[in-house]
């Protein structure tokens, strides 16, 4: 610590501090454009001048300034007040002020200090820029005649995003920010640019003359998309969220955001939204009442054990808990599931038998506090590009190591000296079954290890996994095998991350175990900055499990459930917010049992084409109606507020679940709060939270962990066809489920579905960018728009799944890899 | 635009070849900061820097094209059209200006069609004014390439004209 004068007051700060740091945290507020708490200090505005009086007549940035023992700063003397005001003076120089049509205009930091320090003539005359505006994109609006050069939005594009789309070009009085060959603004549209820039330089296109700023109200909330669990503050006006606002102190994120969370609200106001319980009569759903429609539902489940239900792990803690009891004890069934019944099963499955516990030993906070990061798949980024960001961090801020492997490259891969090992696709298990048997024969193993339930069978089923037979077969050199097990093993500490999801078929059980079976015979387990950590696809995926609900003590799973549809012993099927006409494998299957089963129920926030099939609709609220808990990924438990009133005349799932449950002669909880009581008392690391204290930043819900090895079973390969095609399904960064469908900012940028080829296989089959390809698999055949890419290795394909005009489920089944062929 | 123009705006582009790039970032790769001399030697190959190498060079030394971008433009030393086979450099600095420079200037000017820092469509002459090339005595100067013109005239641009449409491209 250093002891050191700020405007008189005597203050102690931690060494690594900047005075502007040091007076930040002694609440005197010094003026800055260039300064975000989570980039390298810049030094670019000036504005934050001060005097210290050992470097006396010197005025000097505060921001850049490192504190040392017995400085004397003073921050606002005459002297830097007229030094600021200059500053002030040359920016509004060339600076349209154009305030009265800007929508930075309220919340502009330019705007704010020339109020600040009234600056209400100028010295000096000049022209004004006269920049083309960049209109080009549908997200982000360029105008760079509003432009301070603070350069935040070059860095936080290079230093968290790792895109680098935005760059100082030319010099002098002509610089200005702008792409390379100063094309149009084509990047990934996270819009991290759009939330640190000081000025209106930089806009959400999507929020252009909506509301002004102070007109909002800033209401906090959670993301509804993936399981990253970032938080959120939705700007509100007149009940409709009108856009995402900036808050750098809010999540572990620090405010960041990726394209869905930042541009993929629209859903929540969209004129889509169903508002009507829907009855189907003489075969054509119709509008009809709350009362009739639930009598309707109310009156199949009584039939008890012919019923079963699919709910969509988007839905709060106490929604699929309450669902549950419903299931469990007032209609008597045990069939119901979430997420196709396989993309939970890395924990369900995986991690319950490994650790002992259906969750991950990590969370994300431990990213930048590893040493050592392996990554399965690249797409982890595209699935969590916010969990994206924190290893960008890690590895270029921290110096963490990253190794990926994967079955193509991806944006992860391009991180310095990011190592990726490119496998064949759907071999990563064994892959990892040879790095632990690299581990035992190099005598690399923990001194805890051998002691750990399990050991001595996993040793002996190693024996299969040699790494240079598996290195033949999923086509990576031994010695890569070798270097990656020993870079792994000698690391103090290392983090093992792979995303999951329905897409993700490969990455189940055998994955979990494998990656679980790493890490504890190394001991890297249960350590701050190490584990393994698994990201689940949905905002409540993990919640979802630790309300168990998934088919257990022999109740049918998701996949199970709908061929008992379609065999007619399930009559009557409660799906919740689930779409498995679009997003589960084999459309046929999903489609024979959905026109075979008696009844379906569907409660949704979309007529979407699993609600379009059903008997009955119930419209319900989004996240940002309702209030409950979230479960991020890495069990952090967060609470949800309503951020707009709903609509009277839908409901939330909570409420038609109590309503169902007085109709079927049961006592429900009124309110969320008290669900949650009892979720609190009876649900493993959840004990003594409440919504009272989730209120702020929520809580972790420990993970209590009892190893043992999962022994590998032979695995099966996947054998190349000639002439044919390795398909592997995933996310696209733009998407999370099928629900970002109807978000207009991810649908902007990428509005279909598409199938994206190596150059090589492109070249080999004639196919140029955005020509239309039929795509045959033994399943069915499909047309999609080609993507070449110089990630693809040869001889693989991948194609994302969201899409309802192109459901890919048309030839996928739920393979991890699907052989296709391809024609023009 | 006439057929003729269209085939000389044509030709401007020619077929650029990776390979040149590929030998200079082979040769840089394992050097740290390596981008400077990777541009520099790709100028030298290629007379500028096309945005296909630009590119290629990104993808290969792992740097953000943003960025290859934002150096090529704040060094002078960069060129990111093709110039010319003859580089004509005329001093206007204080002394050659006494002596007559803008005059020497307009006549090249005239005689090569083209203005300060352009390129005739031929690619044959690059034109730039230049603020002082450190041979006052020698005022008004003119340099073509490495060789320096000193006691410039009108008539000295004429013959400097025809000496190098004279020569060899290649």
């Amino acid at each position: 610590m250093v002891n050191l004068t700020i405007d008189d007051k005597q203050v102690t700060v931690p060494r690594t501090a900047t005075i502007y740091e040091a007076a930040k945290l002694n609440g005197i507020n010094i003026p800055i454009l260039c300064h975000d708490k989570k980039l390298k200090p810049f030094g670019a505005c000036r504005m934050c001048l001060v005097e210290v009086e050992q470097m006396k007549g010197r005025q000097i940035p505060a921001c850049t300034t490192p504190v040392t023992e017995g400085m004397i700063i003073r921050t606002s003397t005459p002297d830097i007040i007229k030094a600021r005001k200059m500053v002030l003076e040359l920016l509004l120089l060339n600076h349209p002020l154009d305030c009265p049509v800007c929508d930075k205009s309220g919340d502009c930091d330019l705007q704010n200090l020339t109020y600040e320090y009234q600056v209400n003539s100028n010295r000096f005359t000049d022209e004004k820029f006269h920049h083309e505006i960049d209109y080009n994109n549908p997200l982000i609006e360029r105008d760079m005649n509003r432009c301070v050069l603070c350069g935040k939005c070059a860095r936080v594009c290079d230093e968290i995003v790792s895109y680098g789309a935005l760059t100082f070009i030319d010099r002098g009085i002509e610089t200005k920010i702008g792409c390379e060959f100063d094309d149009a603004l084509n990047c990934e549209f996270c819009g991290s640019c759009i939330a640190v820039c000081p000025v209106g330089s930089l806009l959400a296109r999507p929020f252009k003359h909506k509301a002004r700023w102070w007109a909002m109200t800033k209401q906090k909330s959670v993301c509804g998309y993936c399981g990253t669990g970032c938080n959120l503050t939705l700007g509100v006006k007149d009940n409709k969220v009108l856009t995402t606002i900036y808050d750098e102190d809010q999540g572990f994120h620090k405010g960041q955001l990726c394209v869905r969370g930042r541009f993929g609200y629209q859903f929540i106001n969209s004129d889509k939204r169903l508002t009507k319980p829907l009855v189907k009569k003489n075969g054509v759903l119709t509008e009809s009442t709350w009362d009739e429609a639930l009598e309707i539902v109310a009156g199949r489940l009584k039939v008890g054990s012919s019923v079963a239900a699919l709910a969509t792990p988007r839905l709060t803690n106490e929604e699929l808990s309450l669902f549950r009891t419903m299931l469990l004890e007032n209609v008597g069934t045990k069939n119901f599931d979430h997420a196709a019944g396989y993309a939970h099963s890395a924990l369900t499955e995986g991690f319950a038998g490994s650790f002992g516990a259906t969750a991950s030993s990590a969370n994300i906070l431990d990213i930048q506090k590893s040493d050592f990061l392996l990554v399965i798949k690249t797409d982890a980024y595209e699935t969590h590009p916010v969990v994206g960001f924190e290893v960008n961090m890690a590895v270029k801020n921290k110096g963490v190591r990253l190794s990926i492997l994967s079955d193509k490259r991806g944006k992860l891969s391009k991180l310095p000296d990011a190592k990726t090992l490119v496998h064949m696709p759907g071999s990563e298990v064994a892959v990892l079954n040879a790095i632990a048997k690299i581990i035992i024969d190099e005598k690399l193993v923990d001194a805890s290890a051998a002691s750990i339930a399990g050991y001595a069978e996993f040793e002996k089923a190693l024996s299969a996994f040699s790494a240079e037979a598996i290195a033949a077969q999923v086509g990576i050199v031994a010695s890569d095998i070798k270097k990656l097990a020993s870079e792994y093993a000698a690391a103090e500490k290392a983090l093992i991350i792979f995303p999951t999801g329905q897409a993700y078929t490969g990455h189940n059980a055998d994955l979990a175990n494998a990656v679980a079976n790493l890490a504890i015979l190394t001991g890297k387990y249960g350590k701050e900055g190490c584990g393994v950590l698994c990201l689940s696809e949905k905002n409540n995926s993990q919640g979802a499990v630790d309300m168990g609900f998934y088919a257990q003590d022999g109740g049918l799973n998701s996949l199970q459930i709908l061929d008992a549809c379609a065999a007619g012993t399930v009559k009557t099927l409660f799906i919740a917010g689930e779409n498995p006409l679009v997003s589960y494998p084999d459309r046929n299957r999903v489609k024979a049992a959905l026109d075979a089963v008696e009844f379906l129920i569907v409660s949704e926030l979309f007529l979407t084409e699993t609600a379009a099939t059903a008997d009955v609709v119930l419209p319900v609220c989004s996240y940002a109606e309702k209030d409950g808990t979230f479960t991020s990924t890495d069990r952090r438990v967060q609470y949800i507020k309503p951020a707009i009133r709903k609509n009277v005349q839908i409901k939330t799932d909570f409420e038609i679940f109590s309503d169902l449950i007085s109709r079927l002669g049961g006592q429900a909880p009124l309110r969320p709060a008290a669900q949650f009581e009892k979720i609190a008392s009876n649900t493993p690391g959840y004990f003594g939270m409440s919504h009272i204290t989730l209120q702020k930043d929520g809580a972790f819900a420990p993970v209590k962990i009892t190893p043992a090895f999962v022994t590998p079973h032979a695995l099966a390969t996947v054998a190349p066809e000639t002439g044919k095609l390795a398909l592997v399904t995933g996310s696209a960064l733009y998407h999370s489920g099928s629900l970002s469908q109807y978000g207009e900012g991810p649908m902007h940028v990428c509005p279909e579905g598409y199938i994206e080829l190596s150059r090589s296989d492109a070249s080999a089959n004639k196919i140029a960018e955005n020509d239309m390809i039929t795509v045959s698999s033994a399943t069915g055949s499909m047309q999609l728009k080609a993507k070449v890419s110089l990630r693809m290795p040869a001889g693989v394909v991948f194609a994302p799944y969201h899409f309802s005009t192109a459901p890919i489920n048309t030839i996928w089944s739920g393979a991890p890899v699907t052989m296709v062929t391809l024609v023009k | 635009m006439s057929d003729v123009v269209a085939q000389q705006a044509t030709e401007q582009e020619p077929e650029i070849d990776l390979s040149i790039a590929d030998a200079i970032i082979d040769k840089y790769i394992d050097l740290p900061g390596n981008l400077m001399p990777v541009l520099q030697a790709a100028q030298d190959e290629y007379g500028y820097i096309p945005r296909l190498v630009a590119d290629h060079i990104a993808e290969r030394l792992n740097v953000y094209p943003s960025q290859i971008y934002g150096v090529l433009t704040f060094y002078a030393q960069f060129h990111l059209k093709p110039r010319g086979r003859f580089i004509i450099r005329v001093c206007v600095g204080t002394a050659c200006h006494v002596q007559g420079a803008p005059r020497i200037v307009e006549t090249f000017f005239d005689k090569l069609g083209i203005g300060h820092a352009e390129t005739t469509p031929d690619l044959r002459f690059t034109f730039e004014k230049v603020a002082c090339l450190g041979a006052c005595g020698m005022a008004p100067l003119a340099m073509v390439n490495d060789s320096t013109y000193g006691g410039m005239t009108v008539q000295k641009v004429d013959d400097i004209v025809a000496d190098y449409s004279q020569r060899p491209l290649k």
